[in-house]
């Protein structure tokens, strides 16, 4: 067996080693399960802290915006904490992962700067621990349908593309923050910020067709309006998505590619400016 | 077996300090702005800083070399770069077999996992598969002693079992190439000796290693030839003995800027009658120094200005260990006159030689008018290392304890042999 390594300036940020990441894929489980384990040990209730979570913030955007604002639940007719749920599911796996990806690598920077492996691993390991959260609210839909006695309409065979679609911005999103966290630690309050706008500037609660006309396209600028009323619309029926939400499909795929590129530039000097 | 198995080709490394590219965002986005508008972006002033220059060397299969060189030499560097931590700038290397790089024992070590949990961990991190390590899994506990508490959260270890712990998982690595940072300065010296009788094994195994250490008797115990490193060059590589003598010899004849400290008048320290302009270490030829060796004496110079005629003023001195305890102090008040001129004044003093261990010293520096007030808060200002050299022939194996290791002259006297012979009735 004879392993020939060849280490020189690489200045070509279009060349990504995809051979070499699968060849790292134990250390992508191991670095997963020891965010699984670090975030739940010690705590009284463990586990019981990720489907509370979820919970409780479905509860309040239900209050709010069903009880209180009374926006309505479109044209599905459902009950609007089944709506808020189905709306976060599309959410909650973009949440997740960008809050967590955004500072994985400066919170990994003891691995980073004392040893070698394909950085992408890290901001990889977050995105399998968010499929957690995106787990707890399925199963809190499904829960929920089952309460309510509302069967899932035939647009339900699009819920694993427009899940795809949810996983993809997601790891788009969490991958551009890890790497531009380290390169401009603004984005360390960016994130947060982002975050919290993007919550309300997202048709989680509401019906995009509650948004005036003339707003609409504006609207659609958010990619993450498009991917929540797709998951919503597969599982709940109602009306499909609006047009203008596959111009965002486009740009997610764009920027999805262009994270790796980005991320491929920012390895090469991670170690250096950490 | 004369197979190379690493081969290194004009590596260099560049940091740019202050640079584009490691900017704050209000940086790039102005840098962008005046890309945009063609404006010259000459203004940006970038420091450079070549850690490694020109780097060159061969490494045959089953070699132990030793790095060695004084800090900032560039040895850390170039295991960065022989780790692929961090990219060189220029040159190439090649590399012939699984290499693994050691750099820190237990990286990625999580404090609220268990013992048992952390050897997975830090086995995957160091490059091992889950079945490596599953099979080496009882050897690494052994190793390491701490089979009564592999359930328990590392952050309960005391910090002697946690290196251990550590240390045992990367004594179990098994690539064909081992790169060692100077791990081996954990833990206590019992274990230590385990560690290094570990890797004289990996050494013996045919593997090759790179070792960078500051502990020449762990060079010359481990090592069968030596590359000696200064201002990021390569500026001696032979026989392990030949390095060593040569990296010692070059000591003395060091100029390096940071045995000095200085300040213009306007920054200069202290805030009342007195300022201090500079500190300095100098060798017995008047050359400004940082690291010494243990049989030289060494000049401490302190220069400082009097803004109006003070009385009774005196300079403290205290060398400190590295650990900041305080060897010994020492005043100007023991002998100078007392009454101070205004203007500049420099005073110095001898510390002595064969007197310091091997190892880093400060200087703190204080100065007063007794019982009326302070003139200049106590501070470390200099940081200086001793290496020890006994000359050629007596060099001392092994390091000796304790801060200072003074040369004593012993003498032994013959007094009678009258408990020993038979008594004369």
């Amino acid at each position: 067996m004879s392993v020939k390594t060849i280490i020189k300036p690489s200045k070509n940020p279009f060349k990504i080693n995809f051979k070499e990441l699968w060849q790292y894929r134990d250390l992508l489980w191991t670095l997963t399960y020891r965010d699984f384990r670090v975030k739940y040990a010690q705590t009284a209730i463990g586990f019981t802290w990720a489907i509370i979570n979820p919970v409780f913030t479905i509860l309040i955007l239900s209050f709010v915006f069903g009880t209180i604002a009374k926006v309505g639940t479109g044209d599905t007719g459902v009950p609007h904490l089944l709506y808020t749920t189905a709306g976060l599911c599309g959410w909650t796996y973009f949440a997740t992962l960008l809050g967590q990806a955004g500072n994985s690598i400066i919170g990994a920077q003891g691995m980073v700067k004392k040893i070698y492996f394909p950085r992408l691993v890290i901001p990889l390991s977050k995105a399998i621990t968010a499929f957690i959260d995106l787990g707890i609210t399925l199963l809190i839909i499904a829960g929920l349908m089952i309460f309510y006695g509302i069967a899932p309409k035939a647009s339900i065979m699009f819920l694993p593309l427009f899940l795809l679609i949810a996983i993809i911005t997601g790891l788009a999103g969490g991958i551009w923050m890890s790497a531009l966290t380290i390169r401009y630690r603004d984005f360390q309050h960016i994130t947060p910020l982002l975050l919290r706008v993007g919550m309300y500037a997202t048709p989680i609660a509401f019906p995009a067709s509650a948004v005036p006309e003339s707003y609409r396209m504006f609207f659609y600028l958010n990619p993450m309006a498009g991917v929540v009323e797709g998951v919503r619309w597969s599982i709940l029926g109602g009306t499909p998505p609006d047009s203008y939400a596959y111009i965002s499909f486009g740009i997610i795929i764009i920027f999805f590619i262009l994270s790796l590129f980005y991320f491929n530039k920012v390895e090469k000097i991670m170690a250096d400016i950490l | 077996m004369s197979k190379t198995t690493i081969k290194v080709e004009n590596i260099s490394k560049k940091y740019t300090l202050g640079m584009i590219g490691s900017g704050s965002l209000r940086e790039s986005i102005s840098l962008g702005a005046s890309k945009l508008f063609g404006k010259k972006t000459e203004e940006i002033s970038q420091k450079e800083f070549w850690a490694l220059r020109d780097i060159n060397f061969e490494v045959k299969q089953g070699e132990v070399v030793g790095i060695i060189g004084k800090n900032g030499a560039g040895k850390s560097t170039l295991l960065k770069v022989l780790s692929r931590i961090t990219q060189p700038t220029t040159g190439q290397i090649t590399i012939d077999g699984r290499i693994a790089s050691l750099l820190e024992v237990g990286t990625g070590f999580h404090p609220e996992l268990s013992g048992r949990e952390n050897i997975f961990l830090n086995g995957a991190i160091l490059g091992m598969d889950r079945k490596e390590i599953k099979s080496k899994f009882d050897e690494i506990v052994e190793f390491s002693g701490v089979e009564k508490f592999l359930d328990t959260p590392v952050k309960r270890y005391s910090s002697g079992m946690y290196v251990r712990l550590a240390f045992a998982v990367a004594a179990h690595l098994e690539p064909e190439i081992l790169v060692i940072d100077e791990v081996l300065s954990v833990g206590d010296a019992e274990f230590q000796k385990k560690c290094l009788g570990k890797m004289n094994d990996v050494a013996k195994g045919g593997r090759t290693v790179l070792f960078v250490s500051h502990n020449m008797a762990a060079v010359r115990d481990l090592c069968s030839s030596g590359i000696v490193l200064n201002h990021g060059e390569v500026v001696f590589s032979g026989k392990t003995e030949d390095s060593i003598n040569y990296y010692l010899e070059s000591l003395n004849e060091d100029i390096s800027t940071t045995g000095e400290i200085e300040w213009p008048i306007e920054k200069a320290k202290g805030k009342e009658e007195m300022r201090l302009l500079a500190v300095r270490l100098k060798n017995e030829e008047g050359k400004v120094q940082s690291v010494f060796r243990s049989d030289k004496k060494i000049k401490l110079e302190i220069e400082y200005l009097l803004v109006k005629d003070i009385g009774e003023m005196r300079i403290n001195v205290q060398i400190r260990t590295k650990d900041g305890s305080i060897l010994f102090a020492t005043s100007t008040h023991d002998i100078e006159p007392k009454d101070k001129l205004a203007g500049r004044h420099i005073c110095h003093t001898w510390l002595p030689a064969n007197f310091f261990n091997q190892s880093n010293y400060k200087v703190a520096i204080q100065a007063g008018i007794p019982q009326v007030k302070q003139l200049l808060k106590i501070d470390n200002y200099l940081d200086f290392s001793i290496e020890h050299y006994l000359g050629t022939g007596s060099r001392l194996n092994k390091l000796l304890p304790g801060y200072t290791a003074p040369v004593m002259n012993w003498e032994t006297k013959y007094i009678n042999n009258d408990a020993i012979s038979p008594h004369k009735e």
